[in-house]
């Protein structure tokens, strides 16, 4: 009876997996292959032709290869705001697990506050005018690096309190000065949530499409979410052009998946630290 | 070479005194040895000492120089933890020469240094493991080698031996003897365990609220303990202790009694006591022997023969109960009536104030 009801459940769960997780990618590859025509039909129709890869030219070309720029684009953006977003939330996660200071209450007030009120965009692009900020790769990849921090921050914070105050005290004594014991000794020793931080970030700000939208106007600023927009108006949508594009660019967070997806597994089954 | 000089440390922790006013003098290679119960600030000094807590008042000498502002890595000591703290992602060989490379140490000397560590501590197989692929007592060795390698003036150990098993907290105590002696280095070892005190002391800092209790050499604080707290912490099992008022004095015998002990006679030398003040009789349960006419009388009550010795709970007339441990095998039964003496020169009397009254 028991045997019965679980098999049924799970039988139940996996179907409802597929129908959420499958059936969509599913589908995408199979517009990526059609032509035009076929693709307006937006039905699960097997695809006439092979046109999988003039649609991959296709969309790589148009507006003057924007694709390219786009990856670039994207890519410095991530690269830049994890590489900020690990060491600054490490460092802030380090001293606020560390020192007690009747600061504490008001850092961890603002850390709360950053995550949980939604930015005001108007005011923000202001700001970013007054910096000179508004419109460049740098203003961007500082805005990410500002949305992100807190939740970064509260990640590191908890998993710096496992690591034994002795070990910064035994660094310290063999000569550490403060930056030699965070690089040296609590880093390291962070890797886990460090490379969890690393993907959950770069995924996330790999397909961030509202705040480039808002912060990067311009060409020449494309990021992989913006080109979406190359091949939908308001009166005729290249289906197939559109689907190949989504498949782009759902390749570099894949790839950031399958390269660490071992490392989360090895770091959640590795055990408290212990010195 | 190097001693150390505590003048009246002080340690607050906002309003609250932790170490009140410690005074001490420790001589280069000796090994001196923190002693006292839980929370009375023997871990605070040793790390005073370290400079991983700020000093609040006094100072602290370490050589010729005053090092209460001085970074732990100037004052040159070294310390090993209790809970080793070694760098777990870190192999052994670079654990013990992590200091060496922070100081910019060439690569060969930093090599020569740690192999040499590593003979003395005999862990040469052990070099390329990492902590977690090792024993408790190789953990400790490695974390003994990391102090050893930075050549300090000063080892200080923090209860080093509290995390390991019985038989191995033997064997690591003996090896820790064997490295003073080989090292001829200054140590200072912090413990609540007395008989490691005792036995790896040359002088015992014994410690109760922050306040130094007493200081002298192992067989000193035995036999002449200064006060009631020294007395009961130091000799294990714990001395026995009774109320009693002074009767009679005669030359240098005191005779003492109260509602337990009726005219005990004890050794000390003229105008130390006057009859009737009330005093604190201290006997230790391996200076108790059987006599009939014993002055200090009681129902026994748990027996354990060891078979060496005879392990006795004696209740007295008061209630209260006092233990004995007598040589040889004594075939005592519960309930029957026992009577024990104590040689005068080995029974102790301590004031109302719990201090000691002075035998010389």
């Amino acid at each position: 009876m028991k045997k019965r009801t679980s098999i049924l459940g799970g039988a139940a769960a996996i179907a409802a997996t597929f129908v959420v997780f499958v059936i969509p990618f599913i589908f995408i590859i199979l517009m990526a292959f059609k032509d035009r025509q076929q693709s307006a039909l937006r039905d699960f129709s097997w695809p006439t032709g092979f046109h999988f890869w003039e649609n991959v030219v296709e969309v790589v070309k148009t507006r003057n290869w924007m694709m390219i720029t786009a990856f670039i684009n994207s890519s410095i953006i991530t690269v830049v705001s994890v590489t900020l977003l690990v060491i600054f939330a490490a460092m802030v996660g380090y001293v606020l697990a560390r020192r007690k200071t009747r600061w504490n209450g008001l850092i961890e007030f603002l850390i709360l506050a950053g995550l949980m009120v939604p930015p005001a965009v108007v005011p923000t692009i202001w700001l970013l005018q007054g910096l000179k900020l508004f419109g460049t790769l740098h203003g961007m990849i500082l805005i990410e690096v500002a949305y992100n921090l807190p939740f970064s921050i509260i990640l590191y914070r908890a998993f710096v309190a496992t690591i034994p105050r002795d070990l910064d005290e035994a660094a310290i004594i063999d000569g550490a000065r403060p930056l030699d014991v965070f690089f040296r000794v609590v880093l390291p020793l962070l890797w886990p949530v460090t490379v969890t931080n690393i993907v959950v970030q770069s995924v996330g700000i790999f397909n961030d499409f509202t705040n480039p939208l808002y912060y990067l106007p311009g060409n020449a600023n494309a990021t992989v979410q913006l080109t979406l927009y190359n091949f939908q108006s308001q009166f005729s949508t290249a289906y197939n052009l559109l689907f190949t594009n989504i498949l782009l660019i759902t390749i570099p967070p894949l790839l950031v998946f399958m390269f660490f997806n071992r490392q989360i597994v090895a770091g959640m089954t590795a055990g408290a630290v212990k010195g | 070479m190097a001693g150390l000089e505590l003048k009246q440390l002080r340690k607050s922790y906002g309003k609250v005194e932790v170490i009140k006013g410690v005074d001490l003098s420790i001589e280069h290679g000796e090994f001196v040895v923190f002693v006292g119960p839980s929370g009375c600030g023997k871990s605070t000094l040793l790390r005073m000492i370290a400079g991983l807590e700020d000093i609040t008042g006094g100072e602290l000498v370490i050589g010729d120089r005053v090092v209460n502002a001085v970074e732990p890595r100037d004052r040159g000591i070294a310390m090993v933890f209790q809970s080793y703290a070694l760098y777990p992602h870190m192999t052994v060989y670079d654990n013990v020469g992590f200091g060496l490379k922070l100081a910019r140490t060439p690569k060969d000397v930093r090599d020569q240094k740690i192999r040499e560590a590593a003979r003395i501590l005999q862990m040469e197989h052990l070099l390329d493991r990492k902590p977690s692929q090792l024993s408790g007592g190789q953990r400790q060795r490695v974390a003994i080698g990391r102090a050893i390698v930075r050549q300090p003036e000063v080892f200080l150990f923090d209860e080093p031996l509290s995390n390991l098993d019985a038989a191995l907290r033997v064997d690591m105590r003996m090896e820790i003897s064997k490295l003073h002696n080989d090292l001829d280095a200054t140590m200072i070892y912090v413990t609540h365990d007395q008989v490691e005190a005792m036995t790896l002391a040359d002088k015992i800092v014994v410690l109760d609220g922050g306040v130094v209790q007493q200081v002298g050499s192992p067989i000193d604080l035995y036999k002449h303990p200064a006060n009631l707290f020294v007395a009961g912490f130091i000799g294990s099992p714990k001395m026995n202790f009774v109320e009693v008022n002074a009767d009679k004095v005669s030359g240098d015998t005191v005779n003492v009694s109260g509602p337990d002990v009726v005219g005990v006679p004890v050794a000390l030398p003229a105008g130390k006591v006057r009859p009737g003040d009330k005093l604190t009789l201290g006997v230790r349960p391996h200076d108790l022997v059987v006599a009939p006419s014993g002055a200090i009388v009681g129902r026994v009550g748990l027996v354990e023969r060891l078979g060496n010795e005879t392990i006795v709970n004696l209740e007295l007339p008061s209630g209260a109960s006092w233990l004995a441990v007598l040589d040889g095998d004594q075939a005592l039964k519960r309930g029957e009536s026992l009577a024990l003496d104590v040689d005068p020169a080995r029974a102790l009397l301590f004031d109302a104030n719990g201090l000691a009254v002075a035998a010389a």
